[in-house]
């Protein structure tokens, strides 16, 4: 994410991502996957596409498209629920379609990687009545009513939604689970809620995720 | 270094170190924190053809299409420097985000089961030392590489030209592994599968199958090899399937399951994905929706030129060099053709050394601009059954099989 140089010779500069390693001793192997660099952009709808096209798939998928009119998206979203099994419930399509479409007439959004640092979690804590409603909104298909990682789709994931009452969860600090919302987590099905939610909205959600309890 | 490393997820001290260098050590930093802003991108010559370059692990910075699952573009210039790709330069097409990011390779199998007599478990270990080992170059071209030219565009992913690669793949014989397995007369197909999944329960599981006919084929590979290093993660490590002439999508990566099937594959990635139009062609009128379809299978003819890009100045009265690359589906190819007029009239150019029938072969021709005008730079390589490139594109919904004779426009100045 964070060395910028000229290669000699080529004139080619760009990011660097994750990490690989070879442990010879013990014969296994780790691969580091980079996140979703930019996720949708905020719209009517976007909380649609961020919270079921990203589970699997990253956004780019929508913004290299060419030019489709909006009967080619709903072709597109149809193949995606009945095809590749999107969880997208019937209700949602159209919503998701019109906000498919306003994407795709616009240019195509940056996405050059920038690392996203960690914000610092001031003394402005988030409300947790107004967090149950984002959370409510955007987070049970996957992470359950429960926080236990057993909404409707949650389990069959891979890897499977994290339980938020276990202690991998609660044990973190509030800037590394603000992070997390922020930006996801690599390789898995949560995606970026930087630009699908308001700060106010990420601090609100984390303040409710707080109350949830084993 | 700590302070980065906590900040900044993914990256380590090695990793650092390790970019440095590709970078010839002028990675930036400014009040201890490395400058991200000024990354570069390149921009294919379509709508929407704006590509950030990113290096991923093991990998130089390439064309960004997509981040999850990773979909990686070698960018253009690459093809100049050699006729085999570089692996930290080779392009990375994934279809399901379920890659595994870690590996037991005492543990890891290469199963062989279905319709045959003897279903196998074999260790790398067995793989490379239990069987004869073969080495073949060969080029590894993306069924979809060049769609984003397709015109009307289609729907997927919008490559440019820069989603093949050519490389010495070292490995062992599929023929040899299910000949010790031994298949049952009643084989038909056999089916790969890697280690990738899906992410969301109903997604079908990225697997392909080869005809048997094709499967014994003396050229197809099990590798775990690639220009004489380990395969690269993203290329497929430990080992992928290595079938020269066919399409990359055959190219099944992590492979560690081959199913020996008595019926013809009716599985999505079989059936409904990739597949063309069933006439000779493999095209319809633009626009138009294919009557029978067919799954795709070996590539077509093609070549292009490498050292010079679309709007180069050349002084009227100086001979420069036309460098390129050819290729075919592994009969060789015969010759190449150079135009500076739009294909008006041709010359043979001089073929580069040969290094077997499914690799790209290099080209020469020599080019002297006499006016101050644009001179339509064109290649057209002719295989040795005869096979041509086409002058016009032909046109598929899968933006499938182009081998369109391409055009670099420069100017005498």
């Amino acid at each position: 994410m964070i060395v910028i140089g000229m290669v000699l010779g080529l004139g080619i500069t760009g990011t660097t991502v994750g990490e690989s390693a070879e442990d010879q001793t013990t014969s296994s192997a780790s691969f580091t996957f980079p996140n979703d660099p930019a996720g949708f952009r905020p719209g009517p709808g976007s909380e649609i596409a961020s919270g079921y096209c990203l589970i699997c798939h990253s956004a780019e998928y929508v913004y290299m498209q060419p030019p489709h009119d909006s009967d080619r998206w709903k072709e597109i979203v149809h193949k995606m629920k009945h095809v590749f099994g999107c969880p997208v419930p019937d209700e949602q399509v159209r919503p998701l379609v019109e906000y498919l479409v306003s994407q795709n007439t616009e240019m195509s959004v940056d996405l050059l990687k920038k690392p996203d640092m960690p914000v610092a979690v001031t003394g402005t804590a988030g409300n947790p009545q107004s967090g149950k409603t984002v959370y409510e909104r955007h987070c049970v298909n996957c992470h359950g009513r429960s926080g236990r990682g057993d909404g409707p789709i949650g389990p069959a994931l891979i890897p499977p939604a994290a339980d938020l009452t276990h202690q991998n969860a609660t044990g973190k600090s509030d800037e590394k689970l603000l992070a997390l919302i922020r930006n996801g987590k690599p390789h898995t099905a949560m995606p970026a809620w930087k630009n699908a939610l308001s700060e106010q909205e990420k601090l609100d959600v984390l303040a409710y995720v707080r109350t949830l309890k084993k | 270094m700590n302070d980065l490393k906590e900040s900044l997820p993914g990256l380590t001290r090695r990793n650092v170190l390790r970019t440095a260098l590709i970078f010839g050590g002028i990675g930036l930093l400014e009040g201890g924190r490395l400058v991200a802003e000024a990354a570069e991108a390149i921009t294919l010559p379509f709508e929407r053809g704006r590509r950030p370059l990113v290096a991923f692990p093991q990998k130089r910075p390439l064309m960004v299409m997509t981040t999850r699952p990773p979909q990686l573009e070698t960018p253009f210039q690459v093809f100049n420097e050699g006729v085999f790709t570089p692996n930290d330069a080779f392009f990375v097409r994934w279809h399901v985000a379920g890659i595994p990011t870690s590996l037991d390779l005492n543990s890891f199998r290469l199963k062989i089961f279905g319709r045959v007599q003897r279903p196998l478990s074999l260790s790398l270990d067995d793989l490379k030392h239990n069987f004869g080992q073969t080495e073949l170059a060969a080029v590894c071209q993306c069924a979809g590489n060049s769609r984003g030219f397709s015109e009307p565009r289609v729907a997927g992913g919008q490559w440019g030209h820069g989603a093949m690669g050519n490389a010495v793949w070292k490995g062992v014989r599929l023929r040899d592994i299910l000949d010790r397995a031994g298949l049952e007369k009643t084989a038909v197909q056999i089916r790969f599968n890697g280690l990738d999944e899906p992410v969301a329960d109903g997604t079908p599981d990225f697997r392909k199958s080869l005809d048997v006919e094709v499967a014994l084929g003396e050229h197809v590979l099990v590798a775990y090899e690639m220009n004489g290093e380990p395969l690269p993660w993203l290329n497929g490590y430990p080992l992928r399937l290595v079938v020269p002439g066919w399409y990359a999508t055959y190219w099944i990566k992590m492979v560690h399951e081959i199913e020996v099937l008595n019926s013809v594959d009716q599985e999505f990635w079989m059936a409904k994905a990739y597949r063309v139009p069933a006439d000779p062609c493999g095209c319809v009128p633009p626009g138009q929706k294919p009557g029978a379809t067919v799954p795709i299978g070996r590539m077509t003819v093609r070549s292009f030129i490498t050292n010079w890009q679309d709007g180069a100045s050349i002084p009227t009265g100086q001979s420069v060099t036309v460098k390129g690359i050819a290729f075919d589906q592994g009969h060789g190819v015969d010759r190449v053709l150079f135009s500076a007029d739009g294909g008006r009239h041709w010359q043979t150019a001089e073929l580069g050394k040969d290094h077997g029938n499914f690799s790209f072969r290099a080209w020469e021709a020599r080019f002297t601009p006499t006016a101050q005008d644009t001179y339509h730079l064109q290649s057209l390589a002719i295989n040795r059954i005869g096979e041509a490139q086409r002058t016009s594109p032909r046109w598929n919904p899968g933006g499938y099989l182009r081998n369109a004779v391409e055009t670099i426009r420069v100017n005498g100045i």
